[in-house]
């Protein structure tokens, strides 16, 4: 256990900049947008005269849609965060396995007492939870300042913060759910994360064409089958991978839910096969159902073959 | 007294070529062994099924473990340094300190922090702004604070001046090295070693060309110099080579009559380089 965290400490160290200082700069965009925006609405020329006026205006709409209206802000804000992290835990697998071959630091880190499989698992986990968990904590982090921000503004113009938004859009719920559709994804994207830490440990050179390339052959070659069949591109233009992205389990879009209400969304609302509304039972519904098991699978057959290349890595 | 490290049969194949061919090897413990041997004689594919670090054929145990199956378990007790600087670039000395300590159950932090006293080395440094010399100091402090039974450097300090070698060898004797641990060393650079080595291993086309510890060594090799006028005679005794220098012909024997030696010309005990290169020559006659 303590060689575990270890070795989870070192993944952060090597990769600060793309787990903690990413997030961060997401954050401080955010605030410098949000500090830009209230101190320049004044001299905008539009329907509302001052921000004092939009925040009567706001007042004075009713409580259940501003209610709904926050809840989806609420949770969209979480959107950029969810992305910029794809995009990091993406290229630090495709790294994890190759950086340390190539600069050939292999020899050191081999030469501790940690087996590889220890070390393939801290690097999975990294991806798993550690990096999502950052983001998700200076998510909140900013969403907070973004709330103070705003509270000290409303109240020097005269409304409630509290009635007016802090008791409404439950910050709580939207955290909670974010969170754990990070944890779900990275359960959902595990076959994904599986391939790139494979790639990682095989690829002699430029792994991102190693990942990408296989991959973007099996679609062109599905759509290439599927129109053979049905002589249309309509029907299945995502294949598997569309419709496995789509399916995600991270909060990335928004739809029109069964109760015609408008919100955000599960992956993205292309497909069927599931219910695309931001809750618990059906971010489960994804993990435990079949096409998890086949992921399952396939990730565990990548991972396997990770661990034999890792073993060989030093041979020559 | 268990042998430290046992291989019977052990042999390296690559896809075509046989790196390690059928080696029979025992060291036993408290030794230092040079394994010496030129490029591409498979010191390297030896070192690496040692340290579990590539596969093999045959019987092969350190320590009692089997480097195959319990790399992980073998590093408790053995340490390495392959090749200079493969410290990771990234890192920050206290960081590289704090993980070893973490991971090591027998890193003295205290004793690593003393060695780097007298370096130049500091515990902000990233590995990157170090110079060569220093990665390797930083790296041997490291090496020396964890308390193993089996230490092996390939090349420890291939590329570093000479102050830095010599400082090397003498900080891994005087403040390392005692009974209880074996220390297996491969370098092109014999002659900075053999004056530490007790054993002396040659390595040739994947198989051992001399074992011996260098007390045998000094037995039974004897370099004789004559004038060219007893160059006929030193010739009839059989030597192994014959090379001329300034005018005086230099003669390696085998266990050869030393007494007799000793009426042609002046007796000398051959350096480790000098026996290398007749042996290594005699294999391909």
């Amino acid at each position: 256990m303590k060689r575990l965290l270890a070795l989870l400490k070192r993944e952060f160290w090597e990769n600060k900049g793309a787990f903690r200082t990413t997030p961060l700069v997401i954050s401080g965009l955010f605030l410098l947008a949000m500090l830009m925006f209230l101190i320049t609405f004044n001299h905008f020329d539009n329907e509302f005269q001052s921000l004092k006026e939009l925040l009567r205006f706001i007042a004075q709409q009713d409580t259940d849609l501003r209610d709904k209206v926050l809840y989806a802000a609420n949770m969209e804000i979480s959107v950029l965060f969810s992305t910029v992290l794809g995009f990091v835990v993406f290229f630090y697998l495709l790294g994890s396995l190759y950086d340390d071959r190539k600069d050939r630091s292999i020899l050191f880190w081999k030469s501790l007492p940690a087996s590889d499989t220890l070390t393939i698992a801290s690097k999975l986990l990294s991806a798993m939870v550690v990096a999502p968990l950052i983001f998700w904590i200076i998510y909140v982090l900013t969403h907070i300042v973004i709330m103070l921000m705003t509270s000290v503004v409303v109240m020097v113009l005269g409304e409630n913060p509290w009635t007016l938004f802090l008791s409404l859009g439950s910050p709580f719920e939207v955290w909670s759910l974010v969170l754990l559709s990070y944890f779900s994804q990275s359960i959902w994207a595990l076959p994904l994360y599986g391939w790139l830490i494979l790639v990682s440990a095989f690829a002699p050179r430029i792994p991102l064409l190693f990942a990408v390339l296989p991959p973007v052959m099996l679609g062109v070659l599905e759509l290439w089958i599927d129109f053979l069949k049905t002589f249309t591109l309509s029907d299945n233009l995502f294949g598997l991978f569309g419709h496995w992205f789509a399916n995600s389990p991270l909060i990335m879009s928004g739809d029109q839910h069964s109760n015609g209400d408008f919100g955000p969304a599960l992956g993205i609302p292309l497909t069927s096969a599931y219910d695309h509304e931001v809750t618990v039972a059906n971010m489960f519904d994804r993990l435990f159902s079949t096409d998890m098991l086949i992921g399952l699978v396939i990730a565990a057959v990548f991972l396997s073959a990770t661990l034999w290349l890792r073993r060989r890595a030093t041979e020559s | 007294m268990n042998n430290v490290i046992e291989a019977r049969g052990l042999t390296k194949r690559y896809r075509k070529t046989i790196a390690v061919d059928n080696i029979d090897l025992e060291i036993p413990a408290g030794r230092i062994v040079g394994l010496i041997g030129p490029n591409g004689a498979g010191k390297t594919s030896a070192l690496k099924a040692i340290l579990g670090l590539a596969t093999y054929e045959g019987h092969l145990s350190v320590l009692g473990k089997s480097p195959a199956k319990d790399r992980a378990a073998l590093m408790e007790d053995v340490c390495f340094i392959a090749d200079v600087a493969v410290l990771p670039r990234w890192i920050r000395v206290w960081q590289v300190i704090e993980l070893t300590e973490d991971i090591h159950p027998k890193f003295s932090r205290e004793k690593c922090l003393q060695y780097l006293a007298k370096t130049k080395v500091t515990l902000d440094h990233r590995v990157k702004q170090l110079s060569k010399g220093m990665v390797a100091q930083l790296h041997l402090a490291i090496v020396m604070s964890i308390d193993v039974k089996l230490l092996v450097l390939d090349e420890p300090t291939l590329g570093l001046d000479i102050l830095f070698r010599k400082e090397f060898y003498t900080n891994l004797l005087n403040d390392y090295f005692d009974e209880q641990r074996t220390i297996l060393i491969t370098t092109h650079q014999v002659e900075e070693i053999e004056h530490i080595l007790s054993d002396l291993i040659f390595i040739q086309d994947g198989r051992i060309a001399l074992s011996s510890t260098m007390d045998d060594v000094q037995q039974n090799y004897i370099e004789l110099m004559v004038t060219p006028d007893n160059a006929p005679a030193a010739r009839e005794l059989g030597p192994m080579t014959e090379r001329e220098l300034f005018g005086r012909h230099i003669f390696l024997f085998d266990c050869a009559n030393r007494a007799q030696l000793k009426e042609l010309g002046e007796v000398r005990t051959p350096s480790v380089a000098d026996l290398f290169v007749a042996i290594m020559n005699g294999g391909e006659s």
